[in-house]
């Protein structure tokens, strides 16, 4: 595996024959986290391994420290054969170095800042958080979901935090996990009538797609350019088309124009209940509440559940057989 | 006569097979009783017929040697119905089905409900009401087949029908109709359940009030099936047939809806080839009699009182010819001609008779001279939606309805299509010049009478509002009056 960079630094060696040693943490060193916690302080970090050389700082010199290192002088070249590689961070060996150091810092962050007071239930602020692919592409390590759930505990934790006073620097961790664009900021511009007067809408049913045109006049239905009659043989399927306006008391006030394709009968029906319903509230928009009520405005996002292998139908099991 | 071959029908040759033979040909060596029975009781020795013991006593002893302990059953599904009664004879359930009932003694009487009259057919101050048949005229009707088992006359206390405006054009065509006037001819169109039917027997109310003669294939459907007998008619070239029985048939309903009006007139020329019976002071309500009794004359007398009836000069009523169901006559027949071909249906004489009528021309062949309504009249054929044929019927009729509306409309309609294999061009030919009668969705004003009329028939339990009708007639594909009747009269039933 290729290392990154950043997880790399330059340390001097404390003799020459320590390079031919292997750095690594004590047996069980890892996996106890108090010892995990403790190497995240620098002090620790410091006491397992060499301070990092500024190799363009004026004032880089070598560490100090008790060993017999020879002196440096200011600006003399750096002998790179005294120079041995070890881990940016203590978590390099876990395999998941970022993702560890995320997760540590973040329950660092939280353990800081517990006892701040939350807001309300229900009105923390919506927050598209990185999905796991855009967090896995980023960290560019072998994440599960499961693990990338932990670090989304502890962000959703945080985000609770009462809005007016959220501290600086948990602002800047969840930025950090943020989508870059936010789905629940956008809002779509409020639909409006066309130059003749007219609401289009799609609705939605199984896998029929309505797309109708409202336009006040005394109660004409065309679906597919047919009367209702001739688009609909079952009169349950014709009411469920104009219930909206049935529901409104609004028949003979409007016009419908529809287009329907997919699906059988009564998806394509009940697509025209939510397309003619969404169109009445371009209209008239104060009829939300009345057509909510007559469950016109709720998408049923029911489809037709797959076939699985091993199994007739979606759940139905074969014949049993004896032998 | 060139000898007719009979299709082989499977169905009747089975059936002709399970009745010369018993159903179980071993029934006498399975049924253990009936073998004691027929080695040790001759049937001498039950002498009396009348007596009972002998085999009763055969019973008990047949009964008391049957052999004990575990045998082999063989179990047979039995054919006897195990519960639910008598089953339905030969016929019934094809009764009940067909049964017309034009009365309901639990519907309402509607308070002023008009009556349609001579007088009153061609009033135009009738649109948008719902006038009642005349009790005669529901007779005469039903002898016509006017009324379908399909309709909902059942749901009133009598038959009556709304005045649209396509009922009053017919009205007025029937009101201005006289001696040398044009005859009406017309086929009837619309999308299903707009009332074609209706309006059919609309028209033959106000013909028979109007004291004409109505002559009515109620379901040409039997004229094409292959269930009535056919046969070649002598001395015609293209080969015609006739269909002695059906016309038989029609001779006696005609004559029995028009007997009022045929007993008016009487035979007033010699028709050679008819018995010798036929006396020139005749009516010609014994004169279709007499084709109806013997079907060996039914087509001649058809022609005769065909003759009879177009003559000019005598005084002659209009005549109304009816038919319901144009498309499924468009095209071939289940019969078969010599050859072993089908036979057209416009080789079928009774056909060719109506079509000729219809299309108000001669359509070359035997039947050229038969004349043409000179007395007035009208020819209406119906199309069916419900009852819809193969394409191979119904596209060259369909084409040239569309076409003709076009015309009627003063628009373009589609072009002809030499090439299509589907369309039959004798009947495209025949019907090319036949105005369309475009049978369309009820106006608002016409709804709304028909609705209260069906509210005032307690049909309908709910109150008649604007929002009301304005639901039904959306429901109803903009007032489908066949839709109209399914959402308001047979939705709350």
């Amino acid at each position: 595996m290729e290392l990154p960079a950043a997880a790399m630094r330059r340390v001097w060696l404390r003799s020459c024959g320590a390079a031919s040693r292997p750095n690594v943490f004590p047996r069980g060193f890892l996996s106890n986290p108090a010892s995990r916690r403790k190497c995240l302080s620098t002090s620790s970090r410091r006491s397992i391994a060499a301070a990092e050389i500024d190799f363009d700082g004026p004032q880089s010199a070598p560490p100090p420290s008790g060993d017999s290192l020879p002196e440096r002088p200011q600006g003399a070249p750096v002998n790179l054969d005294r120079l041995r590689i070890v881990p940016a961070s203590p978590s390099y060996f876990t395999a998941r170095p970022n993702f560890t150091d995320d997760l540590l810092r973040l329950r660092q962050v939280l353990r800081r800042y517990e006892a701040l007071p939350l807001a309300p239930p229900g009105s923390a602020p919506k927050v598209a958080w990185k999905t796991f692919g855009q967090y896995k592409g980023t960290s560019m390590e072998p994440v599960k979901v499961s693990r990338y759930n932990l670090i989304l505990d502890v962000l959703k934790r945080l985000n609770q935090i009462h809005p007016s006073l959220v501290p600086e620097e948990v602002t800047e961790e969840l930025s950090k996990f943020k989508r870059h664009v936010d789905p629940h900021a956008y809002k779509p511009p409020p639909p409006q009538l066309d130059q003749w007067g007219r609401a289009m809408s799609v609705g939605k049913r199984k896998s029929s797609v309505a797309r109708v045109w409202l336009v006040e006049g005394e109660g004409e239905v065309l679906v597919n350019n047919k009367t209702l009659a001739q688009a609909f043989a079952r009169v349950h399927d014709r009411e469920s088309a104009i219930w909206p306006l049935k529901v409104t008391q609004r028949i003979d006030k409007y016009n419908v124009w529809a287009l329907v394709h997919g699906g059988g009968t009564t998806g394509q029906a009940e697509a025209l209940t939510l397309a003619v319903a969404k169109a009445m509230l371009t209209h008239e928009p104060l009829l939300k509440p009345v057509l909510r009520r007559a469950g016109c405005i709720t998408r049923d996002p029911r489809r037709v559940e797959r076939k699985k292998p091993g199994k007739l139908k979606a759940r139905k099991m074969p014949a049993w057989v004896k032998r | 006569m060139a000898s007719i071959p009979v299709r082989p029908c499977l169905r009747r040759v089975s059936r002709a097979l399970a009745e010369s033979n018993p159903r179980d040909t071993h029934a006498h060596l399975t049924n253990p009783l009936r073998r004691w029975t027929g080695s040790t009781l001759p049937r001498a020795s039950s002498s009396s017929p009348f007596s009972t013991s002998t085999r009763l006593a055969a019973a008990a002893a047949a009964s008391s040697t049957r052999r004990t302990g575990s045998t082999l059953k063989i179990s047979r599904k039995s054919n006897a119905p195990t519960s639910g009664g008598k089953p339905p004879g030969r016929g019934e359930r094809k009764a009940f089905r067909k049964k017309i009932v034009l009365s309901n003694a639990n519907a309402l009487e509607v308070d002023g409900l008009g009556e349609l009259s001579p007088r009153a057919v061609a009033d135009p101050a009738a649109h948008c009401r719902v006038l009642a048949l005349p009790g005669a005229v529901v007779d005469q009707l039903r002898l016509l087949g006017a009324f379908k088992p399909t309709q909902g006359w059942k749901y009133f206390r009598r038959p009556a029908t709304l005045m649209r405006a396509e009922s009053l054009r017919l009205a007025s065509v029937v009101d201005g109709m006289a001696e040398g006037k044009e005859p009406f001819r017309a086929i009837v169109s619309g999308e299903r359940g707009t009332g074609k039917s209706a309006l059919l027997t609309q028209a033959m109310a106000m013909a028979l009030l109007k004291n004409w003669v109505v002559i009515s294939i109620p379901d040409p459907k039997d004229l094409i099936l292959g269930h009535t007998d056919y046969a070649p008619l002598p001395d015609t070239e293209p080969q015609l047939y006739f269909q002695k029985a059906y016309t038989a048939r029609l001779l006696y309903n005609t004559a029995r809806a028009n007997r009022d009006v045929l007993r008016e007139h009487t035979v007033s020329q010699a028709h050679p080839g008819l018995p010798s019976s036929v006396s020139p002071d005749m009516t010609l309500d014994r004169f279709a009699q007499l084709g109806a009794r013997d079907s060996d004359f039914a087509w001649p007398v058809f022609r005769a009182l065909w003759a009879e009836l177009t003559k000019p000069g005598l005084g002659r009523p209009p005549v109304m010819l009816a038919l319901d169901g144009l498309a499924s006559l468009a095209g071939p027949t289940e019969y078969l001609s010599a050859d072993v071909k089908p036979i057209h249906a416009l080789d079928l004489a009774q056909v060719r008779h109506f079509f000729e009528q219809l299309a108000g021309r001669s359509l070359g062949g035997p039947l050229a001279a038969e004349q043409r309504l000179p007395n007035g009249g009208a020819v209406l054929a119906a199309l069916s939606q419900s009852e819809r044929p193969p394409r191979t019927h119904t596209a060259a009729v369909e084409l040239a309805v569309a076409q003709n509306e076009a015309r009627a409309a003063a628009a373009e309609g589609p072009p002809a299509r030499p090439y299509d294999r589907d369309i039959d061009h004798r009947v495209y030919d025949a019907l090319r010049e036949v105005r369309a009668l475009k049978v369309g969705a009820l106006s608002r004003e016409e709804a709304r009478a028909l609705v209260e009329y069906y509210a005032k028939s307690g049909a309908l339990m709910a109150p008649v509002s604007e929002a009301f009708l304005a639901e039904k007639l959306a429901l109803a594909g903009g007032g489908v009056v066949g839709e109209l009747e399914r959402g308001t009269v047979r939705a709350g039933l």
